[in-house]
């Protein structure tokens, strides 16, 4: 699905350099579940936005579907990744002026799709994550575990065939934390890459793969059988 | 010890927030500035007249014709020989003068000097208290060969200082006598209706030839003034004018009352400056309506700048958010941040007062020029008080709201983070504002507009004459040009570049009423009406370019001159050639224009009471002409021959004006030394007549545009607030696909949203108040085109919000998304 090589990307601010990424060469195939872990500040939340296109390397190469896109300009990255991508954060990053339905609407909003149509995959896929019964509601009046998932099905709606997810379950509860989990691990069940950061082993253990990041560096691929 | 601490941090906070204060700051002084010099004029105007001791009860009484089928004509001044009963019939009256201006020559030695001279009757200075500086002026006034002089004019006819007892000749019309400096007085200040700068008593006898200056009861020529005792009800007065009236006034052949068709009535002399009916003033009058409005922009503007402040320190609110609650876990009360909000914001407008003043200096030479005043401000007075109190009021209320908004943030809800801190009430105030502003400006816009398009029409109007290249030579009437102007015209009709040459009693832009009655043979003389006179020469439509609907003009060898009253008394009257109007031939019923040729009228002449008549035949028939103002709605009017007499002369040329000019100057130095060479070009005349409402157009174009321009600013700085606010929101939506257009459509669209509500509300209001504004003009564009002045600064508006906006939403939008989303 992806390969990236001798990927580095730096961060030039003022007199400081800072690699972020580091000669990282990684390959993901269609349908695989990775999960990657570190120390905070090694570059984890870098190649998750790099890889989400939501941020270009300083060098080397990234093919997307055999396509290098390294090169390419923000719009153009634009228009693969709201095909291609979905995104679940830490934080949820959902719009607290907008409701349940709304925000995940949001995801369909940019793509030519007619209003009726949005609708209904929204109730679809609200159904399919537990939301729907709280559709009209303010993001404000959802527990962090409610709404993660809100943010789940906003990373589907758009039958994306990839889900990034940078520290999911980072601000929720071991509950609520295994909850999300199970979702992305039916998602990927369902045929959709997925490629999470972590902090907690047993998340990653839902992944078959996990990569070790250093100071930029990939120390070590670990599979699951 | 508190209060340098608030300043200290007050100053903190402006320099912290360089954008914020900036505009704030910017917005404030602005604002600020056009009200103090809107309110400077404002003020100005409402004191005229209120300086003199016993202002409250000194009147001037003005007169009102209703002839039938006209509208009223209002004089501000009245028929001479009231003086001489009123006193008889209001014993509440203590002293009652009449002032005549009259345009003189001033001769010393072999000098010659022109000058306005004040013809007063010796109560005159019972009434007011000019300051005397030498003499009596009381017994200057006794003595029929006494002068009195303002120290501007004693100073110029006698520089040493000793004008006292010395002599000048003065030619006025109806006499040229020696005169003795009995008197000097201080210039009257600027803001007074009575404006004298010489005054001589009136010797009635003196016109006993020209008795419609002071001896006629239909005649107006004479302001009177007059002071009542204390505790006298100027109403009552009035009310016993139409019986005053008739027990004065001649009785008329008909029988009927007089007190039918004229009125008496007073007004207090404070009222004079902006109420006073009537044109015929000494010193030009002001406008009510002028006042009421620009006051009204005056409030506009102060409340948009306002708004600006409350708006951007309430949106500020959320980003101080924090520095609130901690300071509030840390102890401080909320009496405390209230008092420190309020601190900053009165500092703030402190601050801005700075930066208003310096552009109230820097503004005031051109607006003075603008609206034709001196106007100052005296920082020795209370003025100074005045503007810091309008400051720190501004600053109070501006910092009020946004204060309680802050510290009633509960620290809980906000240091929780992820919390929008702003409550949906104030967003939804600060939009209200936010149109409020617009509308305002909108209104504003087109109020302009409208001004400027009614100008532009009067500008283009038709006129029915040629204005350009019309030169009009003064001074006329005066003895020694009158006996000239036979040659003159001649001399003039030599000249190269000079097409024709006519003369005439009145010039455009030049208005006295000279009205007549005429009628139809088949009517009665009880039904005549009232037809506007104007005494033309030959070869006036010619030099006009005046065109012919019908019949002929006046020619030399036509013997189109009138008959004389003294032939007529004695019966050897013979039909005058006439040539009139359009509204007349209607108002008289006369046909088409081919019809109305030959056809007779009938004019009365001779002395009151006479029942004479002068037969007139009509020989042409013009198109009605504007030479007054299209303030004034065209008159049923004669242009009547008047073979040998004139007040101008009208000069149609061709080429460089100046060059006619000189050559025109010349001649008249040369054959009428003694009185001063002066000039009008029709056109400047023409245009002279809007100078008040074109001074007002630029003072509405000028306010309007700071207005539209605060509000600007305004939106600007919220502009910026709120992409602040809806980063992460921005940043989620590009995540999701949206593109750079996507964004910058969407943060357009929200501050579109109030534009386009302002103008729901500006259209209707503007729409009323300029169709109002249009109605005190005659002729005047269509009130259907103040719809597409509306569309138009609807538009207008719409294009500098977003111009205001779109900088920011296109920064705003290509920020990379993961830098909203990053930190949390
Ligand atoms: N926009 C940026 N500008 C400068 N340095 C950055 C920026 N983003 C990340 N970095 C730096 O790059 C390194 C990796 O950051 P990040 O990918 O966020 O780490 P992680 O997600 O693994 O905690 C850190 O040292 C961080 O400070
Ligand atoms: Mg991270």
């Amino acid at each position: 699905m992806l390969k990236l090589q001798d990927l580095t990307k730096a961060y030039r601010t003022d007199e400081v350099e800072t690699v972020a990424l580091n000669n990282v060469n990684i390959e993901i195939d269609h349908g695989e579940f990775v999960a990657i872990m570190g120390p905070s500040g090694c570059g984890k939340s870098t190649l998750l936005n790099i890889v989400g296109m939501l941020d270009t390397p300083t060098s080397g190469h990234y093919y997307f579907k055999n396509e290098d896109v390294a090169g390419y300009s923000e719009a153009q990255l634009g228009v693969i990744r709201k095909q291609h991508i979905g995104f679940i954060f830490q934080s949820f990053n959902l719009i607290d002026e907008l409701s349940v339905a709304e925000n995940i609407e949001l995801a369909l909003l940019y793509h030519d799709i007619p209003a009726s149509e949005r609708k209904e995959r929204v109730a679809t896929v609200m159904d399919k994550v537990g939301i729907a019964h709280r559709a009209k509601h303010m993001p404000s009046q959802l527990s962090g575990g409610q709404q993660q998932r809100v943010a789940v099905a906003r990373a589907v709606v758009g039958n994306q065939s990839m889900i990034l997810a940078d520290e999911p379950t980072g601000n929720l509860d071991t509950a609520h934390g295994q909850e999300v989990m199970g979702m992305l691990q039916k998602l990927n069940e369902e045929g959709t890459t997925i490629v999470m950061v972590t902090h907690s082993p047993s998340h990653a253990d839902y992944a078959r793969r996990t990569i070790n990041l250093l100071d930029g560096h990939v120390v070590t691929e670990s599979m699951r059988a | 010890m508190l209060l340098t601490n608030y300043i200290l941090s007050a100053w903190r906070n402006i320099i912290r927030h360089k954008l914020f204060s900036a505009i704030n700051i910017l917005g404030l002084a602005i604002g600020l500035a056009a009200v103090m010099l809107i309110t400077l004029f404002v003020r100005h105007e409402i004191n005229y007249d209120n300086f003199w001791a016993n202002s409250q009860n000194i009147y001037r009484m003005h007169m009102t014709f209703l002839p039938s089928g006209r509208p009223p004509m209002v004089f501000s001044m009245v028929a001479g020989p009231i003086i001489h009963v009123i006193k008889k019939d209001f014993p509440q009256i203590q002293h009652a003068a009449r002032v005549a201006r009259k345009r003189a020559t001033i001769i010393k030695g072999d000098q010659y000097f022109e000058e306005q001279i004040s013809l007063v009757d010796p109560a005159f200075v019972k009434i007011f208290d000019f300051k005397t500086i030498t003499g009596n002026l009381g017994k200057a006034l006794d003595d029929q060969s006494s002068l009195i002089l303002n120290k501007t004019l004693a100073d110029k006819y006698f520089p040493q200082g000793n004008a006292i007892g010395q002599t000048l000749t003065i030619n006025a019309d109806a006499f040229e006598r020696e005169f003795t400096v009995a008197a000097i007085m201080e210039n009257m200040p600027e803001n007074s209706q009575v404006n004298v700068a010489a005054m001589v008593s009136i010797v009635e006898e003196e016109w006993s030839e020209l008795e419609w200056m002071f001896a006629s009861w239909f005649s107006v020529n004479t302001h009177l003034y007059y002071s009542v005792n204390p505790g006298t009800n100027i109403k009552d007065v009035n009310a016993q004018m139409p019986s005053f009236i008739d027990r004065n006034f001649p009785l008329q052949d008909s029988g009927d009352a007089v007190s039918g068709f004229v009125e008496l009535n007073s007004q207090n002399i404070e009222e004079l400056h902006l109420k006073a009916p009537g044109n015929s003033e000494h010193r030009e009058k002001g406008s009510i309506t002028t006042v009421l409005i620009f006051s009204a922009v005056a409030a506009l503007i102060l409340i948009i700048a306002s708004i600006n402040f409350m708006n951007l320190s309430t949106a500020r609110a959320s980003q101080r958010a924090k520095e609130v609650s901690l300071r509030k876990v840390m102890g401080a009360s909320r009496q405390k941040l209230v008092a420190q909000f309020i601190g900053e914001s009165v500092f703030l407008t402190l601050f801005a007062l700075l930066v208003s003043m310096a552009f109230v200096e820097l503004a005031l030479p051109s607006y003075n020029q603008i609206i034709g005043k001196q106007l100052s401000i005296d920082y020795g007075s209370s003025d100074l008080l005045m503007i810091v109190g309008l400051s720190a009021t501004v600053g109070i209320l501006g910092g009020i709201y946004p204060a309680f908004i802050l510290s009633s943030f509960r620290p809980a809800d906000v240091l929780k983070a992820n919390k929008s801190a702003e409550t949906s009430a104030s967003v939804k105030l600060r939009a209200a504002l936010v149109i409020f502003q617009f509308a305002a400006s909108i209104s504003l816009f087109v109020s302009t507009t409208v001004v400027y398009g009614q100008m532009l029409y009067a500008k283009n109007i038709k006129l029915g004459f040629e204005q350009n290249n019309l030169l009009v030579i003064n001074n006329l009437y005066r003895d020694a040009a009158d006996i000239k102007l036979a040659l003159l015209v001649n001399e003039f009709r030599q000249m190269p570049n000079i097409s024709s040459v006519t003369w005439s009693n009145d010039a455009p832009g030049i208005h006295t009423e000279n009205n007549t009655s005429m009628r139809t043979p088949e009517m009665p003389s009880s039904e005549s009406s009232l037809i506007g006179v104007r005494g033309v020469g030959y070869e006036y439509f010619k030099t006009y370019n005046i065109d012919l609907l019908s019949g002929r003009f006046y020619g030399i060898s036509q013997n189109d001159t009138r008959a004389e009253t003294i032939e007529i008394r004695e019966g050897r009257g013979h039909a005058s050639s006439l040539i009139i109007n359009e509204t007349g031939l209607r108002r008289l019923g006369l046909g088409t224009p081919e019809e109305a040729l030959g056809k007779i009228l009938y004019r009365s002449v001779g002395n009151e009471g006479e029942n004479l008549e002068r037969e007139h035949l009509i020989i042409g028939v013009v198109p009605d002409i504007h030479l007054n103002s299209l303030k004034k709605e065209i008159r049923p009017e004669i242009f009547e021959l008047q073979p040998d007499h004139a007040q101008y002369i009208s000069i149609r040329y061709s080429g460089d004006p100046l060059e006619t000019v000189n050559l025109a100057r010349e001649l008249w130095e040369r054959e009428v030394p003694s009185i001063p060479f002066t000039y009008d070009h029709a056109v400047d005349s023409v245009d002279k007549q809007y100078k008040a409402e074109q001074g007002e157009m630029t003072m509405f174009a000028a306010f309007s545009s700071l207005a539209i321009f605060i509000a600007c600013l305004g939106l600007y700085g919220l502009a910026s607030f709120t992409a602040e606010r809806r980063t992460k929101e921005i940043g989620i939506r590009k995540v999701m696909g949206a593109s750079v257009f996507d964004v910058v459509k969407l943060l357009v669209w929200q501050f579109s949203k109030p534009v386009l509500i302002a103008n729901l509300i500006a259209w209707p209001v503007s729409y009323y108040t300029m169709t109002m504004w249009l109605e005190s003009f005659a002729y005047r564009i269509e009130s259907f085109f103040i719809l597409g002045f509306c569309l138009a600064a609807g538009v207008a508006a719409l294009l500098i919000a977003w111009a205001t906006v779109a900088s920011n939403s296109i920064r705003v939008a290509n920020t990379n998304p993961i830098n909203a989303l990053r930190y949390e």
